[in-house]
């Protein structure tokens, strides 16, 4: 049997295989480098950044939920300065296309960032964030309006060569009109989803977990809504999706790709196996096999046929 | 390093209202384990995908064995993480991220001073070991809520190495009535004007306690290292979920991964208000 063929092209991008890794879960690329070479994976997304230094929430920012974690980080970041000085040339080496993520509080920031990653500083693309859910006055709200996210999808792409994918917010009515909304906006590709805003409350101290109150749900309790969505957006929207929310074994992996997703985004469930991205890789390579699939890209939206 | 580690012992340890355990583990951990640093356990044999609890569990390394390539685990059972970890029976494998963090460091002479309160003590033992092992002078302030949990955690093996304890209880069962900073506020005041440089101490408990710590040795010119505690959610600074507050040398605020750049860091870089 030949072997299947795990390249992964989109938007622009080309990814030796469709496995990435999430932002904000894995660091700027070489945390999980002694669990997980960096070259298998597709590539990485890099944890968000912001035009000035963030030093984030106080702690506790972690709760866990059944099989869930709500986190409240409130993109804690070196900022572009530090980024393009201390981690570009680190992230240049990695040996596996990475992905920028940024995050605004204004239409400038978003712009100001975007101006400083283009395709010479080696970068694959430019994931931007319009759906923080931990920061007040966050990019929450570019997220769920869909003339603001159109908006700042389109000041980011009037000033970068990079191919640019939207992370839409699931804190939304209408995920569909998001989506048409930043394809106006002239988006290359898509990420759903980011994560559903949540709480919990210590019953012993009667008081919330986290002190940022509210925090942002991932892991596999949200998968059923990331799947959900990928499918609708997938039936109406003609653009590349990378699926995320919630994977953690290559049989969610693959629902993810049958529900329409061209790329799968490894995120919490790095936490709980730092070697899930191989595992899934492998597991997603096996299923093609069997089905007599040639490439991995046949399964995107297959699930759609009937 | 990610590895399967054998359960060889897993055991109540002491008194059975005090809900501790040992669990000694089989693998290559201990072969670079150091002491302070950590492990994050899948608290469920690892053949059956479970999502509740979803993360790993930090467990400071209470015991190294790199001679029977052995980890020594002493945790409480106090929620449902722990609760599922005390089911693992001997011969389950766990899946066991580890040694992670930086542990503490040591004088190349001179006296160490361990301070703990409650099961902050378990980090400290291998510290001792290693510490005698290299011909410091070292004694332990340890307090505890009274005698049956110093008694459940571990005061015999103590007592066999032969160096001085100071025991604190908060009712006064055993040692002195009161709080282990008491002892060793005493000591230092005797000791103070030969004390000085040639003291080191490294403190392991609750956040208050090595704070009251933190400040004693600052008045006393004793240089201490505080080994952190906060909910992890990678174990190898991915994910800045366990931040802790810091103050650089410019005076400046940071933020440092208490898995990553500690468990253990300077007591007087540590900025303890927890509004931070």
């Amino acid at each position: 049997m030949s072997p299947v063929n795990l390249s992964t092209q989109f938007a622009g991008i080309t990814l030796r295989n469709p496995i990435l890794t999430c932002s904000g879960t894995y660091g700027f690329g070489e945390e999980y480098a002694a669990y997980c070479p960096p070259e298998a994976l597709g590539g990485i997304t890099l944890k968000g950044i912001t035009p000035l230094p963030r030093l984030g929430n106080p702690v506790p920012r972690l709760a866990e939920t059944p099989a869930g974690l709500l986190n409240a980080v409130g993109l804690e970041n070196p900022g572009l300065e530090e980024f393009l000085k201390s981690y570009l040339p680190k992230v240049q080496k990695l040996p596996t296309a990475a992905i920028a993520n940024i995050s605004g509080f204004s239409l400038e920031d978003y712009v100001l960032l975007a101006r400083a990653l283009q395709k010479d500083s080696g970068l694959a693309a430019l994931e931007v964030n319009i759906s923080c859910p931990n920061v007040k006055h966050g990019g929450m709200h570019f997220g769920t309006d869909p003339q603001s996210a159109q908006e700042v999808i389109a000041a980011v792409k009037a000033e970068t060569d990079l191919p640019v994918i939207a992370k839409l917010s699931p804190n939304v009515t209408d995920i569909v009109g998001m989506a048409r909304a930043v394809q106006l906006g002239g988006a290359d590709a898509l990420s759903l989803i980011n994560t559903l805003l949540g709480m919990h409350i210590d019953i012993n101290q009667q008081r919330p977990v986290l002190a940022n109150t509210f925090g942002g749900l991932s892991g596999p309790a949200i998968r059923p809504v990331a799947v959900r969505m990928v499918w609708q957006v997938f039936q109406a929207v003609d653009l590349p999706i990378i699926g995320m929310g919630g994977i953690t074994t290559w049989q969610d992996a693959v629902e993810f790709m049958l529900a329409g997703a061209t790329a799968v985004s490894i995120g919490t469930g790095n936490f709980i196996n730092p070697q899930a991205p191989l595992e899934i890789l492998q597991g997603i390579q096996d299923y093609c096999e069997k089905r007599g699939l040639a490439s991995v890209h046949d399964l995107v939206g297959l699930a759609h046929r009937a | 390093m990610l590895t399967e580690g054998q359960v060889v012992v897993h055991e109540s340890l002491g008194d059975e209202e005090q809900r501790l355990r040992r669990l000694v583990l089989k693998g290559p951990i201990a072969r670079t384990a150091q002491a302070g640093q950590f492990v994050a356990i899948q608290v469920q044999d690892s053949s059956i995908s479970s999502f509740d609890p979803l993360l790993r569990r930090p467990i400071s390394i209470a015991g190294i064995s790199s001679e029977r390539d052995e980890i020594t685990l002493l945790y409480r059972i106090q929620g449902r993480g722990t609760e599922i970890l005390a089911r693992a029976k001997c011969g389950d494998k766990l899946s066991v991220m580890g040694p992670l963090g930086k542990g503490f460091s040591l004088p190349e002479k001179g006296e160490l001073w361990l301070v703990a309160g409650g099961i902050g003590i378990f980090p400290l033992y291998p510290l001792a070991h290693r510490a005698l092992t290299q011909g410091l002078t070292v004694r332990l302030f340890w307090g505890g809520e009274n005698k049956s949990f110093l008694e459940s955690a571990g005061l015999s093996s103590w007592k066999a190495l032969g160096i001085p304890l100071h025991l604190s209880t908060l009712d006064g069962s055993l040692g002195q009535k009161g709080l282990v900073t008491g002892q060793a506020q005493e000591l230092l005041e005797k000791s103070s004007a030969a004390s000085g440089g040639h003291i080191r101490a490294a403190a392991c408990g609750p956040k208050k306690m090595m704070q009251a710590v933190t400040e004693l040795c600052k008045n006393y010119k004793v240089s201490v290292e505080v080994s952190l505690e906060e909910r992890m959610g990678c174990a190898v600074g991915a994910c800045l979920g366990c931040v802790c507050t810091l103050i650089d040398e410019a005076g400046v605020l940071i933020h440092k991964k208490v898995c990553q750049d500690g468990p253990v860091f300077r007591g007087e870089e540590v900025v303890w208000d927890e509004s931070c």
